[in-house]
């Protein structure tokens, strides 16, 4: 598919003939992206060919295109890293807007500590500038290498400190969005022009419109510009890494601990959760280490942390006795950063966390406690700049499970889980890292500590069969947790996919409650009366007349 | 290798986008936050390492054929090796330098060639040079009343490589002149190839022509054999990567030593001491084939397999190059033995450094993308407060000399050699 030559001239005229393509080699580069080999009817990493792809570098370009696109019909998709299958088009001519021009930091108000940020700021960078006043970014938990604004407006939201921050939903203030018909609209009191500092006004407050639980995914039009909320950073103001890649380390500062927990049984880690998140202690608190598997995640990191090992000595490091006790011993792991603001506090939180362990028969692990494992731990746990591991085995991924809820509530799917992932990786198409692939923070949204557990699957992209395992696995997922009355997790989301457009649309209608996908259709024609905006993500059932 | 041999490469990669950004735990401003210059400067997906195992895979599946902007894509990179060290901090799986010059192969052999390659690569041919317009006759000009053993008449247990930029770069002429001259002093049994010195083929090599490097590798070895040569010494960050990581592969059994490491050496063994104060605050820039890709090389013949259902994974081990085995605190120690010397770091160093902009090619054809790498550079030296960018090889002080001469910035720029020079 290619744009009218009209068409094409007036977004050239927009954003200037370098930052429009229509080259194929270019656009392909946009097509690809992980996950896609999951998906109908390519089946291959390479997904749909943007039309063309711009580089708006302001509002005003973003503006512009987006009333170009509605003269024209022209739908679009904005992205800022685009990392995953979500952030490309997924609708035959369609363009992309990648929003990477627009990175600036454009605010840092230390006192009333919130940043404004445009779409391609990143995770890590955000952090690395407002630590240097003391303050902390809410990481997304996909990593350093995403969009804080991109996170708290349109994709899920929790991360590794929302123990301590809030879901990234709740850090959201002031928005500048470019509405799907072109009109700009700023909500929270920027709205009023009183500035950035309140998401919920004086003001229009459309944040549960806009985002929901899981945000619309770049089908409701552009966010251009958000103010994010920043937390205390008692840490110091640069992050100054030692060692030698791939596992940097950093130094613990005294007013900061950094443990990895273990617990006999599911319950006793669920009960530990829900006893932190009521203390009120931890400002890092997410069950990191096993997305690679409990069978294979103590001695990966072990391996990790010494740069002359590759995964080639995998095999041989699992005979170890030394490994195999460890590996047992971090059966349940939940890692945890304290953070004191002062002397006592660290010290009073050191005593609770030890009286939750001695309540619920955990125990500090020791040898994640040692130099180089301490100091590995934080600089993880801090900058989020490992994320990218649950790739390391074979360069492919899902995510699947994943429902919010109390941790009670959690272990149950969690055991569905782990039995349902052991079975396919026992076919040997799937990464035999153990049934329980499971990470997540703790508390994802404030107000009761809720938590989740996303079950995490390795597998080579590049094997038809593998994929083909992988699709199966989730198709079963889904039925299972529709079996077992839970609701719908990553599984069921991917589920729908699968079906492709018209089989998800056909399924969608089918099901006999739609009252929400009906609200997002009345939703979607009052602000996209065109449906120019893309709406892959956003699904919507038409009401009955 | 061909480059279907790396597909997995390509089919695996998750567009993470790592490889545009320094190491995210070495991280410490917005200003300073990328790693890749060539997405750096064009912003499109395809200028990323990711994007050109894209690119790549996408010719191999026939989606795409050459274009202009194929083109355009595969040589608007400086291979220099950012986005293989951030790549590798999460995957032990990818190689993605490694595939990008294969593609580069790949695009040679099959006639996709740029004009300004093509001059320079011709004028290798004849003048045995990279620097264009130059003649093989005035190559051995630099060590002129030096009075150095002739290799090619006589015996020596090191030579000295003086390189095509250091030969005929005559602002640079005294690097060479200093360093043989040292080595020479300390009583290092050292001789010069002169005006029958041949290119390291290394520069040829990161524009795609592989042919030509394995020539003029075997001449090198060859020559170096014949005048009973031991060790391998340069000035050059570029021969010192064709000779310690590419020359193996051809058979190159040699001991490899930059200067800074024989000087290292000097230095630590009280055979050459710094008894002269130099007041200034200078910055190290880490070169990138001295650095990150200065890794000493281990052989490897292997194939990959499945272990633990699909993990991927080498039979026998594979070495695994992540940077951090460059030459880097060699040439720390050596600033900081010097009295008076005050080394002031940049953001982006050792592993993590910025390029210069010269490597791979683009400084001899993409002038404006050269042009704004190395001025990032030189705007982060600049604001550490350094009086002098110091660096150790010479592709990358001509980068600096003409940026910050065309640019009128304060700044000065020393090979290391120079600096050991006056505080001897």
């Amino acid at each position: 598919m290619t744009l009218s030559r009209e068409a094409y001239q007036v977004l050239e005229d927009i954003v200037g003939p370098k930052n429009i393509t229509e080259e194929p080699a270019t656009l392909d580069a946009y097509a690809f992206n992980f996950g896609n080999e999951l998906f109908p009817p390519y089946a291959n990493r390479f997904f749909i060919r943007p039309a063309a792809v711009l580089l708006p570098g302001s509002t005003e370009e973003v503006q512009a295109i987006v009333k170009a696109c509605n003269r024209y019909r022209i739908k679009y998709k904005p992205f800022t890293t685009g990392w995953g299958y979500i952030g490309g088009v997924r609708m035959e001519d369609e363009i992309q807007l990648d929003l990477r021009r627009m990175d600036r930091i454009l605010e840092i108000d230390e006192k009333n500590m919130f940043a404004v940020v445009e779409p391609y700021v990143m995770g890590g960078v955000l952090q690395a500038e407002v630590m240097k006043v003391g303050l902390n970014c809410n990481m997304p938990g996909a990593g350093a290498a995403v969009s804080p604004l991109a996170n708290a407006t349109s994709q899920w939201g929790h991360g590794p400190p929302t123990v301590y921050f809030g879901h990234n939903s709740e850090v959201l203030l002031g928005i500048e969005w470019v509405m799907p018909n072109g009109d700009i609209l700023k909500t929270g009191s920027l709205g009023s022009g009183v500035g950035w500092f309140c998401g919920e006004g004086p003001g229009p407050s459309l944040r549960a419109l806009i985002r929901g639980a899981i945000g619309a995914q770049g089908n409701l039009g552009v966010f251009t510009k958000a103010a994010v909320k920043l937390s205390p950073w008692p840490g110091p103001t640069e992050l100054t890494v030692d060692g030698s890649p791939p596992a940097y380390r950093l130094s613990l500062p005294e007013n900061f601990r950094v443990y990895t927990l273990t617990f006999p049984s599911w319950q006793a880690f669920a009960d530990a959760a829900r006893k932190i998140y009521d203390a009120e202690i931890g400002y890092i608190c997410h069950r990191q280490w096993h997305k690679l598997g409990k069978d294979l995640a103590p001695a990966f990191f072990l391996m990790y942390n010494d740069p002359t090992k590759t995964l080639d000595d995998m095999e041989e490091m699992l005979k170890d006795p030394e490994v195999q006790r460890f590996t047992k011993e971090m059966s349940m792991p939940l890692p945890i950063v304290l953070a004191g603001q002062t002397p006592n506090d660290i010290g009073y939180q050191e005593n609770v966390l030890d009286q939750i362990l001695a309540e619920t028969g955990g125990h500090k692990v020791a040898r994640m406690s040692e130099s180089d494992m301490e100091k590995f731990s934080l600089i993880y746990l801090i900058r989020w700049g490992h994320k990218n591991l649950n790739f390391v085995y074979a360069g492919g991924y899902v995510g699947s499970w994943h429902q919010y809820g109390t941790p009670d509530f959690n272990i149950r799917y969690a055991q569905v889980a782990e039995e349902t992932l052991s079975k396919y990786q026992a076919t040997g198409l799937l990464v035999k890292c153990g049934g329980d692939a499971m990470m997540g923070p703790i508390a994802r949204m404030g107000g009761g500590g809720t938590f989740s557990l996303e079950q995490f699957t390795a597998f080579d992209p590049a094997s038809k069969e593998s994929v083909e395992a992988v699709v199966k696995y989730i198709n079963e997922s889904a039925v299972l947790s529709r079996e077992h009355g839970f609701p719908s997790g990553f599984d069921e989301v991917l589920a729908l996919r699968m079906k492709g457009s018209k089989g998800s649309q056909a399924y969608l209608d089918s099901l006999p409650d739609t009252r929400m996908y009906q609200w997002q259709w009345k939703i979607r024609q009052m602000l996209d009366p065109n449906g120019i905006g893309e709406a892959s993500s956003y699904w919507t059932v038409k009401p009955k007349e | 290798m061909a480059l279907e041999d790396y597909r997995g490469n390509m089919q695996r990669c998750t567009r993470c986008s790592y490889c545009k950004f320094v190491l995210w735990d070495h991280l410490k401003s917005w200003r300073f936050a990328k790693g890749c210059p060539s997405i750096g400067y064009h912003n499109f997906q395809s200028y990323s390492a990711g994007g050109r195992l894209s690119v790549a895979l996408s010719l191999l599946d026939g989606r795409i054929d050459y274009t202009d902007a194929v083109i355009d894509i595969v040589y608007q990179c400086q291979l220099c090796g950012a986005c293989d060290v951030a790549c590798k901090i999460c995957r032990y799986d990818m190689e993605p330098l490694e595939t990008l010059r294969e593609l580069r192969f790949r695009l040679v052999e099959d006639g996709q060639l740029l004009p300004e390659h093509m001059s320079v690569i011709d004028g290798l041919k004849k003048e045995n040079t990279m620097v264009v317009g130059k003649v093989k006759e005035e190559r051995g000009q630099w060590a002129e009343g030096l009075k150095l053993k002739d290799l090619t008449q006589e015996k020596a247990e090191v030579a000295f490589h003086a390189g095509c930029r250091l030969s005929y770069d005559e602002d640079l002429r005294k690097v060479t002149r200093t360093a043989v001259t040292l080595l020479k002093n300390a009583g290092v049994d050292i001789g010069i190839m002169g005006k029958d010195e041949n290119c390291c083929g290394g520069r040829a090599y990161e524009m795609g022509y592989k042919g030509e490097f394995n020539k003029y590798a075997q001449n090198n070895i060859e020559a170096w054999t014949n005048a009973g040569v031991k060790t391998v010494v340069t000035s050059c960050a570029d021969g010192y990567w064709a000779f310690k990581r590419l020359y193996p592969e051809v058979g190159s059994k040699f001991e490899i030593l930059h200067t800074v490491e024989f000087v290292y050496r000097l230095v630590r063994e009280g055979k050459l001491r710094f008894t002269k104060t130099i007041p200034k605050i200078v910055t190290y820039h880490d070169p990138c084939h001295l650095g990150r890709q200065g890794e000493p090389y281990v052989p490897w013949k292997g194939v990959e397999k499945r272990i633990l259902g699909q993990m991927l994974v080498h039979e026998p081990k594979k070495p695994r190059y992540n940077g951090v085995f460059g030459v880097y605190d060699t040439p720390r120690y050596i600033l900081h033995s010097i009295p008076g010397l005050d080394l002031v770091e940049m953001e982006r160093i050792r592993e993590n450094s910025w390029c210069c902009g010269a490597g791979g090619g683009v400084m001899e054809t993409y002038h404006d993308l050269s042009s704004w790498t190395v001025n990032e550079r030189i705007e982060e030296a600049r604001v550490t407060g350094a009086e002098a960018i110091v660096t150790a090889c010479p592709w990358c002080e001509r980068n600096f000399i003409d940026a910050i001469s065309s640019n009128g910035i304060e700044m000065k720029v020393y090979d290391i050699i120079e600096l050991v020079q006056q505080a001897i």
